[in-house]
C-alpha cells in the first residue's frame, strides 16, 4: 500500500525549546484521497502542517519527506508549492478590496508586454471555476462574498497553481451549516478531480462526512490511522483524548426562575445595511435557563447579542428589560454594570489583549472593584485574578504569562474568566468553543451548567446543531432577523432547525 | 520577549554612554557642570512633552501639533505677561485653560467624527502655528519686563539652593527605596519572579549614586534648576496614572485592542479625550518652560518638538501602534534626544547638519522599533 503513496513522511520528529511536538511520526497520502487529521490542541496537527507546506524549513526537523517516491526537502514555502502542495489556512489571506480574479492572480498575474493581462486573467479564473463547477463571479469583490465564499475563492487560488495536494487546516471554523455542506460537496468534487486533500477540523461530523482515512495525533504521536468506513467518532474521540468520553454534551437542566431579560418586539437596523438587521424580535430569558440562538450566518444571530449588550446598531423600536426596568441607548459599560456580559466568538478580535499577560486580560472589566480611593489595589486584584485562573484551569506557569503566547483554549477561559470577574447575572456567549478542542469544550459546558445552577441566565449563539441542541433548554432560531421558529430541548430537530432558519430567507 | 527588553534597554544604554563620549571628547565643555545644567533643563523640557506624548501614543493615537501648540500657549503668557501686564500666575493659568479646551476639542473631535488624529492633529501644527504668529504679532515677546523676575521667568532660571537638592536627592531615593521594598513584598506574597535581594540592592544603591552625582554636579553650577523638579512631579504623576489607575489600564487596553476595550465596558471615547486633555495641561506646561527657556516668545519657539517627543517615545520603547510604553523607557529616549541636541548646539554644528541628524535618530528609533517587536 505504502507502495503507491503520492505523499509520505517517515519518522517526522520535530523540536522546539522544551517541547517534542512531532515524535516520529509517519504519515502517508494516496492519490485521490481525503485524509483527515484529528487531535485536540497541541496534538501537532499545525507542526505538521508546517512541514508538508515548508514553513519550518527541512534541517529543523528529523525524517524525510517522499513526493511519489521521490525524497523532496522543503526550504520555503515556495518550494512546497511548487510541488504541488498548498495550504487552506483557517485564516484567510485574501486582499478585501479586490475582485476574485485578482485575488486569485495575485503574485500570478499573465502579462503580456509587461502589462497585465486582465482579459486572461478573468477568463482563465472563468475556466477555474466553472472546472469545478461553482457559482462565483469573477469580478465580485472580496469584501461583498460571505466568509464560505471567500474560503472557496482561497481554495481556487491554490488549484490555479496546479496544486495536486491541498491541506485543509480548519476550513469550516467560520462557516454555517449551510456553507459547510457546500464546502464539504466541493472537496468531494476535488477528489473526483484527483486531488488529494488533507483536511483537519475539530468537527468530527464533517470528517466523518468526507473522509476516506482518518489519523489522530495525541501529544505529537501518531495514534492510529483508521478507514472511515470501519471505524466510529466515539473511537476516534478515545484515541483523540485518550480516555472515553460518555457524553459530549453534559447539559444538566436546572429549574428556570424570575424572567431576567425580555425582550419585546425588537426592531434594530444599521446604517451600512440596507435591510433591517433585525425584525420584530420578542423573548424572554430566565435565571437557571441556557436560551439557544441559532440560524444561518448573516442572520443577525451576533447582531441580536451585541445590540442587547449595547455595543452594535440603532433601534427602530421594541423594548429591552432587564431586570424589570428598561435597557436602550447603553453602553457596554453600562450592560456590564447592569450584570450582563458579552463573550465573544472572535476572542483575538473582541475578547483579548494578546500583547499583556494573562491579569491584566482578566480584571480588565472589573477594575472598579479594585478601586481604593483613585488607585488600583494591586493586592486585591492579584488575589481576584489568581481566583479566575485557579478556577477556570488555566493552563500557564502563571499570572504574568502574555496571553498571546497560550493556546486557543486557555485563551478562551482568559476571556471567560474576563467575563465572569464581572459577576454578571445574565451571560452571553457567542459560538463559545469555537476552534477548541473536545476537552477544552467539555470544561466550557461544564462551565455553563455551573453558572444556571448558580440562578445565571445564558443566552447561547452556536452555529453547530448538535452543540445548540445538546446545550440549550429552549431555542429560537433567526431567520434573515426574524424569529422563524423556537423549539424546545424535546421537540428540536436538525431538520426542523434548519427549516426554521431558512423560513423568512429572502 | 523577555530577552527582547533587555537587548533593547541595554542597547540604549550603550547608545547613550556611546554619544557622551563621543560629545566629551569632540567639546570639552560637554561634561562640564554648566553645560550638564543647561542640558538638564533641556531634557526637562523635552522629557516633559514626550510623557504627554506618551498617554497619547499609549491609546494608538499621536499628537502632531504639540510643537506649535508650545509655542501658542508660551506666547499667550508672554503676552498677557509683557503687554497687557497681568500677573504670570495669571496669565500662565489663562493659558492652561485655553490649552485644555483646544485639546479636548480635538480629543472630541477625533472620537467622535472619527477623523484621525494624524490628520486633525496636522490640522492643529498648521494652525496653531498661525495663530502663534497672530498673538504675538510676529515680534519678540519677553516673558517678563526687564531684569524682573516673575514666576514665568523663574521656570527655568530658578534653581533650589544646595541643600534643597542634597534634601530632594534624598526624598527622591527614600521614596525609591520604599517603593521598591512595598512592590518586592507583593510580589513575594503572591509567588511572583522577583530578582534576587543582591541585584535589587545593586540597583538601587547604583541608582542612588547616579541621583546623588547628578545633584552634586548641579550644585557646582548653581544648583538643581526648578523645571527639573518639575519633570520630576510630572514624571511621578504620569507613572501613577498610567500604572496605578483604571484610567491608565484603560490606555493600554484600547491601544491593544480597541474593540476589546469597548466590549469590556471602557468608555473609549472618554479615556482618549481626557488623554488629549492631559496631553493640553502638559502641552502649555512645556510652552512655558521652552519660552522661559528662550527668554520670550519668538515665531521659532516649538518648532519641530513634536518630532522630538515622538522619537523619544518611540527610543524609550514606546509602540506607535499603541498599548507598550513606560515612563521609565520615555525619560531615557528624551535624554538621548536632548544630549544628542544640546552636545549638536555646543559644537555649532549648522542646522541643516541639525536637522539630517534628528530625521536619522527618529528614523533609526522607529525601525529598531519595529525590527524589536518582531
Amino acid at each position: 500500500m505504502t507502495d503507491t503513496a503520492q505523499l509520505q513522511l517517515k519518522n517526522v520528529t520535530k523540536r522546539f525549546p522544551g517541547v517534542i511536538a512531532l515524535n516520529n511520526v509517519s504519515f502517508d497520502l494516496q492519490a485521490g484521497e481525503i485524509h483527515s487529521i484529528c487531535g485536540e490542541n497541541g496534538a501537532g496537527k499545525s507542526t505538521l502542517i508546517k512541514i508538508l507546506s515548508g514553513i519550518h524549513a527541512q534541517g529543523s526537523y528529523e525524517g524525510e519527506i517522499f513526493i511519489d517516491g521521490k525524497v523532496h526537502a522543503f526550504a520555503t514555502t515556495a518550494d512546497a508549492e511548487s510541488a504541488g502542495i498548498s495550504v487552506i489556512y483557517q485564516e484567510l489571506a485574501l486582499v478585501q478590496e479586490m475582485t476574485v480574479a485578482e485575488n486569485i492572480f495575485l503574485g500570478a498575474e499573465p502579462t503580456r508586454f509587461g502589462r497585465i493581462d486582465w482579459n486572461q486573467v478573468y477568463s482563465d479564473t472563468r475556466k477555474l471555476l466553472d472546472q469545478y463547477n461553482l457559482k462565483l463571479d469573477p469580478t465580485a469583490l472580496i469584501v461583498d462574498l460571505g466568509v464560505g465564499e471567500q474560503q472557496l475563492v482561497e481554495i481556487v487560488k491554490a488549484l490555479s497553481k496546479n496544486s495536486r495536494i491541498l491541506l485543509l487546516d480548519e476550513p469550516t471554523a467560520a462557516l454555517t451549516e449551510v456553507e459547510v455542506e457546500i464546502l464539504l460537496d466541493i472537496v468531494r468534487g476535488l477528489r473526483k478531480s484527483g486531488i488529494t486533500c488533507v483536511y483537519i477540523s475539530h468537527k468530527l461530523d464533517e470528517v466523518f462526512a468526507i473522509s476516506d482515512r482518518i489519523t489522530v495525533l495525541r501529544d505529537g504521536e501518531s495514534i492510529a490511522t483508521l478507514r472511515a468506513s470501519e471505524t466510529d467518532k466515539n473511537e476516534v474521540i478515545r484515541h483523540m483524548v485518550g480516555r472515553e468520553i460518555t457524553d459530549l454534551f453534559p447539559r444538566r437542566v436546572s429549574t428556570p426562575g424570575e424572567v431576567k431579560l425580555s425582550v419585546n418586539n425588537l426592531n434594530v437596523s444599521d446604517r451600512n445595511r440596507p435591510h433591517p438587521v433585525l425584525t420584530d424580535v420578542s423573548f424572554e430569558l430566565r435565571g437557571g435557563e441556557v436560551l439557544g440562538i441559532g440560524g444561518l450566518m448573516g442572520a443577525g444571530r451576533t447582531e441580536l447579542l451585541m445590540h442587547l449588550f449595547g455595543a452594535y446598531g440603532e433601534r427602530e423600536s421594541g423594548e429591552v428589560l432587564l431586570d424589570g426596568k428598561p435597557l436602550s441607548a447603553h453602553s457596554p459599560g453600562t450592560a456590564i454594570e447592569r450584570g450582563m456580559i458579552l463573550i465573544s466568538e472572535d476572542r483575538k478580535r473582541y475578547g483579548l489583549f494578546l500583547e499583556q499577560h494573562i491579569g491584566f486580560n482578566l480584571s480588565i472589566a472589573s477594575l472598579k472593584t479594585f478601586k481604593k480611593q483613585l488607585l488600583i489595589d494591586r493586592n486585591s486584584e492579584i488575589r481576584e485574578n489568581q481566583t479566575f485562573f485557579d478556577l477556570l484551569g488555566i493552563r500557564a506557569p502563571g499570572l504574568e504569562t502574555v496571553v498571546g503566547s497560550l493556546s486557543g483554549g486557555n485563551q478562551q477561559k482568559a476571556v471567560i474568566g474576563k467575563g465572569l470577574m464581572t459577576e454578571p447575572s445574565v451571560v452571553f456567549l457567542d459560538e463559545p468553543t469555537r476552534g477548541i478542542d473536545v476537552g477544552a469544550k467539555l470544561e466550557v459546558y461544564e462551565m455553563i451548567n455551573k453558572l444556571t445552577s448558580e440562578g445565571k441566565a445564558v443566552l447561547l449563539v452556536s452555529s453547530e446543531l448538535p452543540e445548540l441542541m445538546g446545550m440549550s433548554d429552549r431555542m429560537i432560531i433567526l431567520s434573515e432577523g426574524q424569529i422563524g421558529g423556537v423549539f424546545t430541548r424535546e421537540d428540536a430537530s436538525q431538520e426542523a432547525i434548519l427549516a426554521a432558519a431558512m423560513k423568512h430567507h429572502r | 520577549m523577555q530577552n527582547k527588553i533587555s537587548i533593547r534597554n541595554f542597547s540604549l544604554l550603550i547608545a547613550l554612554i556611546l554619544i557622551w563620549l563621543s560629545f566629551a571628547l569632540m567639546s570639552d565643555t560637554f561634561l562640564s557642570a554648566r553645560n550638564l545644567s543647561l542640558l538638564s533643563i533641556e531634557l526637562a523640557v523635552t522629557a516633559t512633552l514626550a510623557l504627554g506624548m506618551l498617554l497619547v501614543l499609549l491609546p494608538r493615537q499621536i499628537d502632531l501639533s504639540v510643537g506649535s501648540g508650545v509655542g501658542l500657549i508660551g506666547g499667550i503668557g508672554s503676552v498677557l505677561v509683557f503687554h497687557y501686564h497681568w500677573p504670570a500666575i495669571a496669565a500662565m493659568a489663562a493659558g492652561v485653560v485655553v490649552a485644555l479646551i483646544i485639546w479636548s476639542l480635538m480629543g472630541t473631535l477625533i472620537v467622535r467624527q472619527k477623523v484621525p488624529a494624524f490628520i486633525i492633529t496636522l490640522g492643529g501644527l498648521l494652525s496653531f502655528k498661525g495663530l502663534f504668529w497672530l498673538v504675538i504679532q510676529n515680534s519678540t515677546v519677553p516673558v517678563t519686563h526687564g531684569t524682573e523676575i516673575n514666576l514665568y521667568s523663574a521656570l527655568t532660571t530658578y534653581y533650589l539652593p544646595a541643600w534643597g537638592g542634597y534634601a530632594l536627592a534624598a526624598l527622591i531615593v527614600g521614596a525609591l527605596v520604599l517603593s521598591h521594598l512595598k512592590s518586592r513584598r507583593q510580589r513575594l506574597k503572591h509567588n511572583f519572579q522577583v530578582d534576587d535581594g543582591e541585584m535589587t540592592f545593586l540597583k538601587l544603591f547604583v541608582a542612588a549614586q547616579i541621583i546623588l552625582l547628578f545633584v552634586i554636579v548641579l550644585n557646582q553650577f548653581r544648583g538643581v534648576p526648578l523645571s527639573v523638579v518639575i519633570l520630576g512631579v510630572v514624571a511621578f504623576v504620569v507613572h501613577v496614572i498610567t500604572q496605578h489607575t483604571p484610567f491608565g489600564r484603560h490606555l493600554y487596553a484600547i491601544g491593544g485592542n480597541e474593540e476589546a476595550a469597548l466590549l469590556s465596558g471602557i468608555p473609549v471615547q472618554r479615556v482618549i479625550i481626557t488623554a488629549f486633555a492631559l496631553m493640553g495641561g502638559i502641552v502649555a506646561l512645556t510652552g512655558y518652560m521652552q519660552t522661559a527657556y528662550a527668554g520670550a516668545s519668538t515665531t521659532t519657539v516649538g518648532d519641530l518638538m513634536e518630532l522630538d517627543a515622538i522619537a523619544a517615545c518611540v527610543i524609550g520603547g514606546t509602540s506607535l501602534n499603541g498599548g507598550r510604553g513606560k515612563v521609565v523607557g520615555v525619560l531615557f529616549g528624551a535624554l538621548i534626544m536632548a544630549s544628542l541636541l544640546n552636545g549638536m548646539t555646543l559644537m555649532a554644528v549648522a542646522p541643516e547638519f541639525k536637522y539630517v541628524a534628528r530625521g536619522v535618530v527618529l528614523v533609526l528609533a522607529v525601525w529598531m522599533d519595529v525590527a524589536l517587536s518582531k
